[in-house]
């Protein structure tokens, strides 16, 4: 075990002699991490559009406009909408502060009333690509809607609009009446067509002593986020396997040989090596990943500790690669031609959502696909014992067989014994 | 020390080593000469537990290398023919892994790693990256990491090759200092002056065979204290061959078309009735050397052939 250690200090301090690729390691979840804020807007785990809204018209439709806009307070729709005057909205949309800036011109209302054609003016971020494109989406539903609510109700609206005749604050109650009577009409006639039966709701008792756990929102960031963090630890892996062939050139993997110590835990010193960059790299993109999508901090150190394990055991695969090479560079093609189909299938380029469903399930059991999927597990809050138990008996358990036969392939024919 | 009893290595159908017996004492430099690819690095790697003998045995310390290796490998010590550092660590802290990798402990660890620096003259250069260091530099170095755990057993792989003047010396003072603290060198090398210099005994390996063991004095009175008189020229083999027997003394120990090496007994004397005799035999000789007795010369008597070859 001591030597174990020695050996993980030696090759950190060789790493830390190396800042570049260090540098490189911990830049690349930063990089990807940042990435994905900027995409989302960044701020919580469901990414929300800031619409300013330039109310020229000021008038009953315009006002109902803004208030489906944002739904009921604000959870309905993803749009924060802020309304501002024409120059502050040119000028902040200019500064990048918002994600889309909709005009509503003057005479807007009474043109939708009289059914007379009338344009909405929306100004969309070109920094961001996602949240703009949800405005637009949004916006379209929003006038097929007012289309339809214009058709149906477009007399009641216009009364409404209108307000009380001269001199009376108020609608006389007979009017109130008809209005009321000729929508609930019109409601009715049109239910089946509204509000078809699709579902039939079954009541069932349910002997629950617990409280039902509110489900975690999986946002982008707990989708993206572990598959770049898994993607770092395949990278890094593979960058550090090199290093036996660096031992062999170098002379030292044949001092090691012949020192009184195993090879095996010198290997070993290697993996400890590989777990620790491993957990600096993963606690820098967890970190940022807690700030930027909202996760929670509860389980971030056991995903820490999963992800270094999940990078020794990698590395062990990589190491027994490395060695079949006859040469450093065809040691390096060879775990290439490993590393990308395995974070193809293993979910870091493509989510396992958006795969073909047998691919998938191929992907979810490869040791970086179970890794992935646990390391998602925790980051969105949920610890579940037995799944973790069994992705790590998955992982472990070829990794332990890996490791095995590098100590024997390297002390065989790798050093040409 | 070190027992070898008929010690071998085969790959496949090549016999590196072929049934070697030698035994090596403490205190004592113990020289293996031979050429290249004659087995002296497959005896060290045998040696050192490198390699798994295909038969025979070596025990170092009492212990087998092969079922008892590690306890074997305890009391240790090697410098290998190609270097063996970390070169983007500082001498300091290739020094202390390597120590506490042989089993230094901590207490003696600093202590030891400072007395070698100072030792190999490195201690002014020992928080610099090694990669920074000359040839000679990391020549010492790689001793350095061979002695620092005070083994009782030393083996030098040609720990001098490649090593300017004034490190050699530096490294061979350190051998000679290293056998008077008791410790059992086993070197190997290719250059006979060196050898000459330093072992207490020497082994000639030649196609994994020991062909010759010995104390210098031993060795040379093998040779007969002949001269070595080396021709290089135009050469009929056949004719000098037959032509030659008649030459009084003189022993062909290698002939080629353009050379040819003697042994001779007072060869300075004996030089004109040679050069008319070949010249009789239409040969053309176009240099001449003459050496003394030495090691060089028992080794092409030996072997027939030079040590660099």
């Amino acid at each position: 075990m001591d030597f174990i250690l020695l050996s993980a200090a030696k090759d950190l301090r060789r790493r830390m002699k190396d800042p570049t690729s260090l540098l490189l390691w911990v830049g690349i979840p930063l990089m990807i991490g940042s990435m994905m804020s900027l995409m989302s807007g960044g701020g919580s785990s469901v990414p929300r559009a800031k619409v300013l809204l330039v109310d020229q018209d000021d008038s009953f439709v315009s006002q109902l406009l803004a208030g489906a806009g944002s739904g009921s307070g604000g959870r309905g729709a993803p749009l924060d909408i802020e309304v501002v005057d024409l120059e502050e909205g040119r000028q902040r949309i200019d500064n990048g502060e918002a994600s889309a800036l909709l005009i509503v011109p003057e005479g807007f209302g009474e043109a939708v009333l009289e059914e007379q054609p009338t344009t909405l003016q929306l100004i969309t971020n070109p920094a961001q690509t996602i949240l703009p494109r949800i405005v637009e989406e949004g916006l379209e539903i929003l006038v097929e809607g007012g289309f339809y609510v214009q058709r149906l109700f477009g007399d009641e609206l216009k009364l409404i609009s209108k307000g009380p005749d001269v001199g009376m604050s108020f609608f006389p109650s007979a009017t109130i009446a008809l209005m009321s009577t000729n929508i609930n009409d019109r409601m009715r006639r049109l239910e089946d067509f509204l509000f078809p039966a699709v579902l039939i709701l079954e009541e069932e008792e349910v002997l629950a002593t617990e409280e039902a756990e509110e489900e975690p929102s999986l946002g982008l960031g707990i989708i993206m986020l572990p598959a770049m963090l898994l993607m770092s630890v395949l990278f890094i892996a593979q960058g550090m396997s090199e290093d036996i062939w660096k031992e062999k050139q170098q002379g030292t993997l044949r001092r090691a040989c012949s020192s009184p110590r195993s090879l095996a835990s010198f290997l070993g010193g290697k993996l400890a090596a590989g777990a620790v960059v491993v957990a600096g790299v993963s606690l820098v993109g967890i970190v940022v990943g807690c700030f930027a999508f909202d996760m929670s901090f509860l389980l971030a150190p056991v995903a820490i500790l999963w992800c270094s394990l999940t990078g020794a055991a990698l590395l062990s695969f990589f190491i027994l690669i490395q060695t079949l090479g006859k040469t450093p560079k065809s040691g390096n093609v060879l775990t290439t031609l490993v590393l990308f189909p395995m974070m193809m299938l293993g979910g870091s380029f493509f989510p396992f959502e958006v795969m073909p469903a047998g691919m998938a399930h191929i992907g979810r059991w490869t040791p970086n696909g179970q890794a992935l999927l646990q390391l998602k597990e925790l980051l969105a809050g949920s610890f579940q014992p037995m799944p973790l138990l069994t992705a790590a008996l998955c992982i472990g358990i070829p990794a332990g067989l890996t490791f095995f036969l590098t100590v024997r392939r390297v002390r065989g024919s790798f050093l040409g014994a | 020390m070190i027992e070898i009893q008929g010690l071998r290595k085969e790959y496949g159908d090549l016999v590196a080593l072929d049934g070697i017996d030698c035994e090596m004492q403490a205190g004592e430099i113990f020289g293996l000469l031979g050429p290249n690819g004659a087995g002296k690095s497959t005896a060290i790697g045998c040696i050192s537990g490198l390699l798994t003998p295909s038969g025979g045995s070596v025990r170092v310390l009492g212990h087998d290398v092969v079922h008892g290796g590690a306890a074997a490998r305890e009391g240790l010590g090697i410098v290998p023919q190609e270097l063996a550092l970390y070169e983007d660590l500082s001498a300091h802290e290739n020094l202390a892994y390597w120590g506490e990798a042989y089993g230094l402990d901590k207490g003696r660890l600093q202590s030891r790693v400072i007395e070698v620096l100072e030792q190999t003259g490195l201690a002014d250069r020992d928080k610099e990256q090694v990669k920074n260091f000359s040839g000679g530099m990391k020549r010492r170095l790689n001793f350095a990491c061979g002695i620092v755990h005070e083994p009782k057993v030393l083996l030098l792989d040609e720990p001098t090759v490649g090593v300017d003047p004034q490190s050699r010396v530096r490294l061979l003072d350190l051998v000679r200092e290293q056998a008077q603290l008791g410790t059992c060198v086993l070197y190997t090398t290719h250059y006979m002056e060196e050898a000459q210099d330093l072992c207490d005994r020497l082994a000639v390996i030649d196609h994994g065979k020991v062909i010759a063991l010995g104390t210098l004095t031993e060795l040379r009175a093998m040779n007969g204290e002949r001269d070595m008189l080396r021709l290089n020229g135009q050469f009929d083999p056949e004719r000098v061959q037959a032509g030659l027997t008649q030459l009084n003394g003189a022993e062909i120990v290698s002939l080629d078309e353009t050379t040819l090496i003697l042994g001779m007994q007072a060869a300075s004397k004996q030089l004109p009735a040679l050069f008319s005799a070949l010249a009789e035999l239409g040969c053309d000789v176009r240099e001449t050397t003459l050496s003394q007795p030495s090691l060089e010369s028992l080794f092409i008597k030996l072997t027939g052939r030079e040590l660099r070859e």
